[in-house]
């Protein structure tokens, strides 16, 4: 399984490097005469609403998809990881206005929450991610702070402090390296999610903009045309969901942890 | 510029074209059909924005508000005026004043008289408040005089023929002044003298009217009961027609060969509503009138129309459908689709046949903004979308005239006077480069003054017509019909262009 | 897929609660009422901050085609724009405690009249979901853990785990093929109250429910499975068992109590996940909740009705958290300790 998982992660990450290289037609090449043709051996995927070629625009997405979850988790990342070591280290002052804001942002609905900040910042595809990157912060606070936690009452993370060795430095030589393989874990299973939010975004009309392609675009475009083509949408829906499901496994995968160790 | 906010993206740009009557549905609608009575419609299309017509601020909410509203005029399936709450109406020689008579006997759905002072009121109302949507159109209105309970004089500042139109849409739907004082409440109730009463209302999700038996042409309305509801989801809107969810709804043109696979009625109802870009000639490339004019030509209007609807409508070079009576035979095909012409005019202009940037503004950039950046690509430019939300468009669009091509649509108006200054006007909001050629305005003017049974009045309309089309940049691209799916148990949809209303059809 | 990102650590990660939470409970009531308070200004701050951040003028976006500047200064002044960000802000508040949320800048209606005629269809619906979430969750959950290593544990965790991977409107229009088209069994959306009789509501709320509940019926299934599973191998488990204990008892009376824990936590964050999810699934079955309020909002750009959903949907998270966390410390063995 785990075998499987990372192959095919490392299929999209191909394709997200070379994405364009790779796609057997023009992404955006358009011949409105050829729109939604079924499957053929020119189009294996068959073509959308404007004939272009579905392979090619999945092939070509899959850049802007991935960077655009990752983008969310680094934003994430940035946001929990350093507020769940400060919350550990820097006093109960720090700590309690911290965990308040953490459980602040926990109430709030994900989807509703990037609705609402892309009805005002503006509806790009940045600004969805954004917002769905700072609420993925509260789950990095926390995983940093639990193993962080865990961390303060090793007894030789106490020796290091007694011994006279600045915070900064433990931090850096113990903590970092305990914390990094759970965060690491955490964030493969976060970029699936985010890959969920990106196609729940584009189906409802927000973030990505055509004529780029993106995963999520590509099915949320398909579902308009279901009369035509009722089976288009599961190709993309599958693609989403063999992703998530790669990433799901590696995070649940124990081996994974240790090996990331 | 009809708000297309509340629809959702895809179901908007699916919305459909054409007047292809003899393909689809029976096509035998009309006032006409006789059949029982009672029964209740449940129709899924679009809630309005507030139940106040002063203050809706959707194109599509006259459908909704007609529903509850009447006004003086009302608008017969050609589109021209005809009486309503008014019985007849009289110009004075010159088209500065008009005199209205009322029906005897009038009331609101209240039960209070609808006389000659509420008429007033409402009228000045519209045009008076501060936050009026519909004041720009009543400006010329001078002064409303009642003289008894049964006339009502509108005294204008120039002669227009136009205002029997004007006042059967949203502009003239008459407000019952005890409402007035409270316009929050109007918004969620409304109080008007239409065919119906609104029993509840829960916003974006349902309204239950009921049968006003005051109605003034109460006896021509059939149903008894009347459910509306917001638009579906293109990708569900058979499935629900077929479960008995709506019995009437709009569909996309993508869905007309399902709906009508599923043993459901389809009726492409001819509008007014076009499909245009709004071009700003003092914004870069626009400035150079050899690039406004490449566009036209550019441009692939039946690809586009394909797109947008299954070929459901029709291409346009004008504003009017054919059939009406502003419309030019003489300018069909003016701009036939000729990228090499396009091309060639690029040459000729200041960028020498360099790319010329431009950027493509529009408000959902699936379909036809993706399939026009193509197109003007193969032309000669380096187009780019930029996609901004609905409620900026007005902002960014129509009132600080700082985008340069804005792909739109043009919902039509009641009378052809105020299409034209919306569309061509030097305030009109879908003229953003704010310039007007004088014979244009001298054309426009003419139309003013022409009486509308003067029988030059269509010589003298579709003059002005063939004028805007030629020294105007707006490129008109497709006309967008209505496509309304219907169960089998719902007799014909009468075909009105302009708003949609219900009478003489039935449910069993 | 909300469900997933807001999923806790799993049980076998799990850490001792943090300082905070224990010096929480010292304080009592104090402290468990304060908490919420506290974490209600933090979100409703954060909340209307977001409106102050628009870049869109709400004055000419209402005005529209007939604004002037002088027009424009005048609505912002009706509006109350032109006051410093900390007094709006203390009157929005204000506002909101006593139940005036402001009126929308395009209809004039009230915010929290159209608020309040949203919420109870996503009450209700949540309601529904979870209540089949902890059917369908918990009966998969306990099967599996009973029949450990059987073809029907393996089948459920495989069943869990693609639950989590798909696509949230994926699941909501595949009910509508399967149900409405398909079988012609339910409509395809609409509402209807529970008020207008239980059965029509249940016609149209037996799908949205659906589609809403299984996801966090598969983070129910597998928390419940991985502790149940724990706990049966535990001494006291087998210690009733050889005490002759029937195998119902030692399951519903030690057990499952002891497991339940992690679920319910699952249930915590069940609502926000809910709601969130709600969004794709009013609009796939048109429904009249507030999520659908929330797109309309966002799409209009009307800012004091995006601030109004926002506000309300958390502090509905926020009052269902503070339930989940009292019931919590009640039920689990753990929560009792002091």
């Amino acid at each position: 399984m785990r075998r499987l998982a990372l192959a095919g992660l490392l299929l999209v990450a191909v394709l997200a490097v070379a994405g364009g290289l790779l796609a057997p037609h023009d992404p955006l090449h358009q011949d409105p005469d050829l729109a939604l043709h079924a499957p053929t051996w020119a189009h294996p995927f068959g073509t959308d609403y404007l004939g272009r070629d579905v392979l090619s625009r999945l092939v070509a997405g899959t850049g802007a998809t991935v960077v655009a979850a990752i983008e969310s988790v680094g934003v994430g990342l940035l946001l929990g990881v350093a507020p769940g070591l400060a919350s550990l280290w820097l006093g109960r002052g720090v700590e309690w206005v911290l965990l308040r804001a953490v459980d602040a942002l926990m109430t709030l609905p994900f989807i509703v929450f990037a609705v609402a900040v892309t009805g005002i910042l503006g509806n790009g595809l940045t600004q969805a991610m954004l917002a769905i990157g700072v609420l993925f912060a509260p789950l990095f606070f926390r995983v940093t702070r639990a193993a962080g936690l865990a961390l303060t009452r090793a007894q030789y993370v106490e020796a290091a402090e007694l011994f006279g060795a600045s915070r900064a430095r433990v931090l850096r030589t113990h903590v970092w390296g305990k914390v990094l393989p759970t965060v690491a874990v955490t964030a493969a299973q976060a970029t699936g999610g985010a890959l969920l939010a990106v196609s729940s975004l584009t189906f409802l009309g927000i973030g990505v903009q055509p004529p780029a392609p993106t995963w999520g675009g590509v099915l949320a475009s398909d579902l308009g045309f279901l009369a035509q083509q009722p089976w288009a949408p599961i190709i993309p829906a599958a693609l989403i969901a063999l992703t998530v499901a790669a990433l799901n496994t590696l995070a649940d995968d124990r081996g994974a942890l240790r090996a990331a160790r | 510029m009809n708000n297309i906010a509340a629809l959702s993206r895809r179901s908007f740009l699916a919305l459909g074209a054409a007047t292809l009557l003899a393909a689809c549905g029976d096509g035998t609608a009309g006032p006409g059909a006789v059949g029982g009575t009672g029964g209740t419609l449940k129709w899924g299309w679009a809630l309005t924005t507030s139940w106040d017509p002063v203050t809706s601020s959707a194109g599509w909410d006259v459908h909704v508000l007609s529903l509850v509203y009447a006004g003086l005029t009302k608008l017969d399936q050609q589109g021209n005026a005809v009486p309503a709450l008014a019985s007849g109406w009289k110009y004075n020689a010159d088209g500065t004043e008009v005199t209205f008579t009322l029906r005897p006997g009038l009331t609101f759905s209240d039960g209070s008289p609808l006389d000659a002072a509420a008429v007033k009121k409402s009228l000045e109302r519209g045009r008076d408040l501060p936050k009026s949507l519909v004041a720009a159109q009543l400006v010329n209105v001078k002064e409303v005089v009642a003289p008894d309970g049964g006339t009502v004089v509108i005294r204008l500042g120039v002669a227009d023929f136009q205002i029997p139109n004007l006042l059967a849409g949203k502009t003239g739907m008459i407000v019952n002044p005890a409402a007035h004082a409270d316009p929050g409440a109007l918004a969620l109730k409304p109080a008007g003298a239409g065919p119906f009463t609104l029993t509840s209302y829960t916003q974006n999700a349902k309204a239950v009217l009921v049968k006003n038996p005051s109605y003034w042409d109460a006896a021509n309305i059939k149903l008894q009961n009347f459910e509306a509801y917001p638009l579906p989801e293109a990708a569900t809107v058979v499935a629900a027609l077929q479960s008995g969810q709506y019995d009437v709804a709009q569909i996309p043109g993508s869905q007309v060969e399902a709906a009508k696979a599923a043993g459901l009625q389809v009726q492409v109802i001819p509008s007014l509503v076009v499909a245009v870009l709004d071009v700003n000639i003092t914004k870069k490339p626009f400035d150079d009138p050899k690039v406004a004019e490449a566009l036209h030509y550019a441009v692939d209007r039946a690809a586009l129309l394909k797109t947008a609807s299954f070929g459901h409508g029709e291409v346009a070079y004008q504003p009017f459908p054919k059939g009406y009576a502003g419309y030019d035979q003489a300018l069909d095909g003016i701009y036939a689709y000729n990228p090499d012409k396009a091309k060639a005019l690029l040459a000729e202009s200041s960028y020498k046949g360099a790319p010329v940037d431009v950027v493509i503004t529009t408000s959902a950039a699936a379909g036809v903004p993706e399939q026009l950046q193509s197109q003007l690509q193969a032309a000669g430019f380096r187009p780019t979308i930029e996609v901004i939300p609905q409620a900026q468009a007005t902002q960014l669009v129509y009132v600080q005239h700082s985008k340069a091509l804005f792909v739109d649509q043009f919902a039509g108006r009641d009378s052809a006077v105020q299409a034209f200054q919306v569309l061509f006007g030097k305030e009109g909001l879908m003229n953003p480069g704010r310039v007007q050629p004088p014979e244009l305005a001298e054309a426009l003017a003419k139309v003013s003054s022409t009486p509308l049974d003067d029988p030059k009045y269509p010589t003298v309309l579709q003059a002005a017509t063939a004028v805007a089309v030629r020294s105007m940049p707006n490129v008109f691209l497709y006309t967008v019909p209505r496509i309304l799916a219907r169960r089998p148990n719902v007799s014909a949809i009468p075909e009105f262009t302009v708003v949609q209303r219900f009478e003489g059809v039935t449910v069993s | 897929m909300t469900a997933l990102l807001q999923r806790p650590p799993a049980p076998a990660r799990a850490r001792p609660a943090p300082p905070g939470r224990a010096r929480r409970r010292r304080h009592g009531w104090l402290g468990a009422v304060a908490t919420p308070v506290v974490v209600f200004l933090f979100s409703s701050l954060l909340t209307f901050s977001l409106g102050a951040l628009s870049p869109s003028n709400p004055a000419a976006a209402v005005l529209g085609e007939t604004a002037t500047p002088a027009d424009i200064a005048r609505m912002n002044h009706e509006f109350g724009l032109d006051r410093p960000f900390l007094v709006q802000y203390a009157d929005w508040l204000g506002g909101a405690l006593t139940g005036d949320l402001g009126r929308s800048y395009f209809t004039t209606i009230p915010v929290a009249d159209s608020i309040f005629a949203a919420l109870p269809v996503d009450l209700a619906l949540a309601g529904l979901a979870i209540l089949l979430a902890v059917l369908l969750g918990g009966a998969a959950g306990i099967a599996a853990a009973l029949r450990r290593g059987s073809r029907l544990d393996r089948a459920v965790t495989v069943v869990a785990s693609a639950l989590g991977t798909l696509p949230p409107f994926a699941i909501g229009i595949g009910l509508v093929v399967v149900f409405s088209v398909l079988l012609k069994l339910l409509p395809a959306g609409g509402y209807i109250g529970p008020q207008h009789g239980l059965l029509p509501w249940l016609r149209f709320a037996i799908l949205p429910a659906l589609a809403l509940s299984l996801d966090i019926a598969a983070s129910i299934a597998r928390q419940l499975r991985t502790s149940l599973v724990a706990q049966l191998g535990e001494n006291y488990v087998t210690g009733a068992v050889v005490r002759g204990l029937g195998a119902r008892r030692v399951l519903f009376g030690h057990a499952l109590r002891n497991a339940v824990g992690p679920a319910l936590t699952v249930l915590g964050v069940a609502v926000p996940t809910v709601l969130g999810g709600a969004v794709v699934t009013e609009k796939i079955f048109n429904l009249p909740g507030l999520a659908q309020l929330a797109l309309q909002a966002s799409a209009q750009h009307d800012v004091p009705l995006i601030q109004g959903t926002l506000l309300v949907a958390v502090t509905v998270v926020l009052l269902c958290n503070t339930l989940v966390n009292l019931a919590l410390s009640r039920v689990t063995p753990q929560g009792r300790r002091p």
